[in-house]
């Protein structure tokens, strides 16, 4: 409303088409300890797919018998999404790709002087031949190709324009700059980004990781900047820190940069839940847009405001998002809480009651060191009247 | 740089120079850190999160609500008592009652909160802007009168009319206060509105801002920079980033992000990092996820193949600082994604050793192990499966002896 109003200071937001490629099921399950069964990933990819997720990475064909098993049942499913493998540039890892029935590819390469060095022990030229030499496989057996370039953003610029000009070449339908160690803030994404699509104009997706907290700021970032497509992942998993979480993705876009992509956010909270329990990673109750706590009030002002119009602390209703509304009575609750809650037991107090019964109920929360339930709500009431009953006995006495 | 095109202005600020002198933590877990709903430190808890604050070097701690009264109040007085060398800081709301509270509990400093959005003003306060004004004028000038430091906390700010911030902004420096907080109470900004609304309220106004975000879309820390970039000056963080809903700027986050991105070293003592994390983690009852960033206990444990590898070989390659300047360890596990190398080099940091082919083999059936199980393996389950690898054949296990 009032943001409206101030709209003559907001900054330009070209609306876009933003293109999500899911990699839950791949980087998602390269997460050090996590490994989904069969099942789960026939049953995540269906997910991600229902929802109106447009690509899904599927899988690494190189890792094994029983990965490319898997792939290959995911394959057979049908999906609408568009389904990617991925694999390290070696020219005879295609073989593996396409015997998994996918058509489409991303070939990673790390690019940075130091991945050169230590990871392949090689040089600039053969990172080049080697990509060029995978790209040809990749196209002999018609498949669709992405390059990823690792470690994009500690790489020397010119080297990077270098490796993305080699790939569009060769036919490459997009290029994907990895922030392998998370080396950018927004400003550097925005820079970075801005600079190569000028030179460039070809179509750019960008991988962020979290190690800083700013994978999502980051992706942002480059959508500003003119980039293509962001590389996501449910709840953000993946190595390390993991990747840009699909659920802050989508709905920062949708709430912030006015980009709707038209996905089924009712399902997030789900999809969040299936993931945490295959990946057995937990969704913290404050992990933005899906934790059971972002649409918890507690303290007397949220509550009470919340109460009167949730557009005073909810961007947007939490029924978008598969979640619902509590309002929780501990510490820093206030009265119009105890009011709202009593009057849903169907109990009418007046202000002075509700007071009293406030003051006997943060004294608990503080003694317990947690809020309370329901039910110890209504014992509180009880012996509340009990009190009060005496208390006008003895007055009567008196 | 006035007049340029705001995303000119603001990929010229990539990779800038910043001051640490003119950056300053004020750390809120105390007050919006347990404001959090379901969450409840003890006294003795708030105390100790207190000295630990002080002891790793922020400047200023919000210790609590004063005018909640009872065990709250208590916990502000004790705290305001040890003599730290941070600043104290009470939270009030606009409303001269509390500060009497706050200057009861001996804090040198306060915060005076009130809505600046037409929303919060009209359908939360339901009054007006000027009576908002008003508040600002009656409690910062009653605050003042004890000497204290003045933060005014423009809540809701990020929805409030420009004009209307810079209004209240020019109010509050009027009256006296030191600083004007920018509450993106419902996390809603991105850093490009962020750097471009500080920035304004900076230019036009000229007073010292800090920065309070929150986390609702995954951009707190983002946001807390961007503004530090627009030429705010105080970052209000909270550890592991507890706080109401998605939580706010977590404080290990944005110090180290300050350090390895920024160029900024604040001189605060990372290495207890994790160690205070754990302690916040136990009193708030709210786990550390293993993939947290600057925390988690995963951060430096490999599995993949090409990263396990790679990293052994020289750890910059995926760090860009190491596990012990946080408090952490690294460590390789063996699972799915593990690979030859990775193995050998685990069996041998378990005093095993496997000829290369052999690997090949153990490795297969690790990785059907770590499928069936559905995890990364245990070390005893390594060995383990190596033991009765080497026992499925004699002559291996001849080999192992002579080696041995």
């Amino acid at each position: 409303m009032a943001k409206e109003k101030s709209s003559e200071k907001k900054v330009t937001k070209d609306r876009r088409s933003v293109n999500i490629i899911d990699t839950t099921l791949r980087n998602g399950e390269q997460a050090a300890g996590v490994v989904f069964s069969k099942h789960e990933k026939i049953r995540i990819a269906k997910m991600l797919d229902e929802i109106g997720i447009p690509e899904i990475e599927i899988g690494t064909p190189t890792l094994g018998p029983l990965e490319r098993e898997i792939i290959k049942e995911i394959v057979s499913s049908k999906p609408s999404a568009k389904l990617f493998t991925y694999c390290e540039a070696f020219p005879e890892n295609i073989a593996f790709a396409v015997e998994c029935g996918v058509r489409n590819v991303i070939i990673n390469i790390s690019t940075s002087e130091l991945h050169i060095k230590v990871k392949y022990g090689k040089t600039r030229t053969w990172v080049l031949n080697q990509l060029r030499e995978t790209m040809s496989e990749a196209r002999h057996n018609n498949l669709n190709f992405i390059v990823s370039a690792e470690d994009a953003t500690r790489t020397d610029l010119e080297f990077l324009l270098k490796v993305l000009n080699v790939a569009e070449r060769k036919g490459a339908t997009r290029f994907r700059i990895c922030d392998t160690v998370s080396k950018l803030d927004p400003f550097r994404t925005f820079l970075l980004l801005n600079t190569i699509i000028n030179t460039t104009n070809f179509p750019i997706e960008v991988y962020n990781h979290n190690d800083f907290g700013m994978a999502t700021a980051n992706a942002m970032a480059a959508i500003r900047a003119g980039a293509k497509s962001l590389v996501t992942s449910v709840n953000g998993i993946g190595e390390g820190t993991g990747n840009a979480a699909l659920e802050e993705i989508v709905m920062a876009l949708k709430y912030l940069e006015d980009i709707d992509l038209g996905i089924n956010t009712a399902k997030f909270r789900e999809i969040s839940e299936y993931v945490a329990k295959a990946s057995a990673r937990a969704i913290p109750v404050w992990k933005a847009i899906v934790g059971t706590n972002v649409f918890a009030h507690e303290s007397g002002i949220h509550a009470d405001g919340v109460l009167k119009n949730p557009r005073n602390y909810e961007v947007f209703e939490p029924g978008e998002v598969g979640l619902t509304r509590q309002l929780v009575v501990g510490k820093h609750s206030g009265s119009h809480t105890i009011l709202h809650k009593f009057k849903e037991f169907g109990i009418d107090l007046t202000i002075n009651e509700a007071n009293d019964i406030l003051s006997m109920a943060r004294a608990m929360a503080v003694d317990l060191k947690r809020p309370l339930f329901e039910k110890e709500l209504i014992y509180i009431y009880n012996e509340y009247l009990e009190k009060k009953k005496i208390d006008e006995e003895e007055e009567v006495e008196v | 740089m006035r007049g340029l095109d705001i995303l000119t202005e603001f990929s010229m600020k990539a990779g800038e120079k910043l001051e640490p002198k003119n950056i300053k933590i004020d750390d809120t877990t105390l007050r919006d850190g347990e404001q959090t709903a379901g969450v409840v430190f003890a006294n003795e808890e708030k105390i100790h999160i207190a000295k630990m604050l002080d002891r790793i070097g922020v400047h200023q701690i919000e210790a609590g609500i004063p005018t909640m009264g009872g065990d709250e109040k208590e916990a502000i007085k004790a705290i305001s008592a040890l003599n730290l060398s941070c600043s104290i800081l009470g939270w009030n709301r606009a409303v001269v009652s509390d500060i009497d509270d706050s200057v009861e509990c001996g804090v040198d400093a306060v915060a005076v909160s009130i809505s600046a959005s037409d929303i919060h003003i009209e359908q939360k306060l339901r009054k007006s802007r000027e009576w908002v004004l008003e508040s600002v004028r009656t409690a910062v000038d009653y605050a003042k009168k004890f000497n204290l430091y003045v933060s005014v906390n423009a809540e809701d700010a990020s929805r409030a009319d420009m004009e209307f911030l810079l209004q209240f902004a020019r109010t509050s420096k009027e009256v006296g206060a030191d600083r004007l907080r920018y509450c993106d109470t419902l996390g809603i900004l991105d850093p490009f509105e962020t750097f471009m609304r500080v920035r304004t309220i900076i230019d036009i106004i000229g007073i010292d801002i800090e920065m309070h975000t929150h986390n609702d879309f995954g951009m707190a820390i983002a946001n807390a920079i961007a503004g530090i970039k627009a030429g705010a000056t105080y970052v209000n963080t909270t550890i592991n980033g507890l706080g109401e809903r998605a939580g706010n700027a977590s404080f290990e986050e944005f110090v180290m992000a300050l350090k390895y991105l920024e160029g900024v070293d604040l001189g605060i003592d990372t290495h207890l990092f994790r160690n205070l994390s754990e302690y916040i983690a136990t009193a708030s009852g709210r786990f550390i996820p293993a993939w947290k960033p600057v925390v988690g206990a995963n951060l430096f444990v490999y599995e993949s193949e090409i990263r396990a590898s790679t990293v052994m070989k020289e750890p910059k390659t995926f760090e860009l600082f190491r596990p012990e300047d946080v408090g952490l360890e690294r460590k390789i596990i063996i699972g799915k994604n593990s690979g030859v190398n990775t193995l050998i080099q685990k069996l041998k940091s378990l005093g095993l050793k496997i000829g290369q082919k052999e690997a090949e083999e153990l490795s297969e059936s690790i990785r059907e192990k770590a499928l069936a199980f559905k995890r990364a393996l245990f070390d005893s389950e390594i060995i383990e499966a190596y033991n009765s690898y080497m026992k499925s054949s004699p002559e291996k296990s001849k080999i192992k002896k002579r080696e041995g």
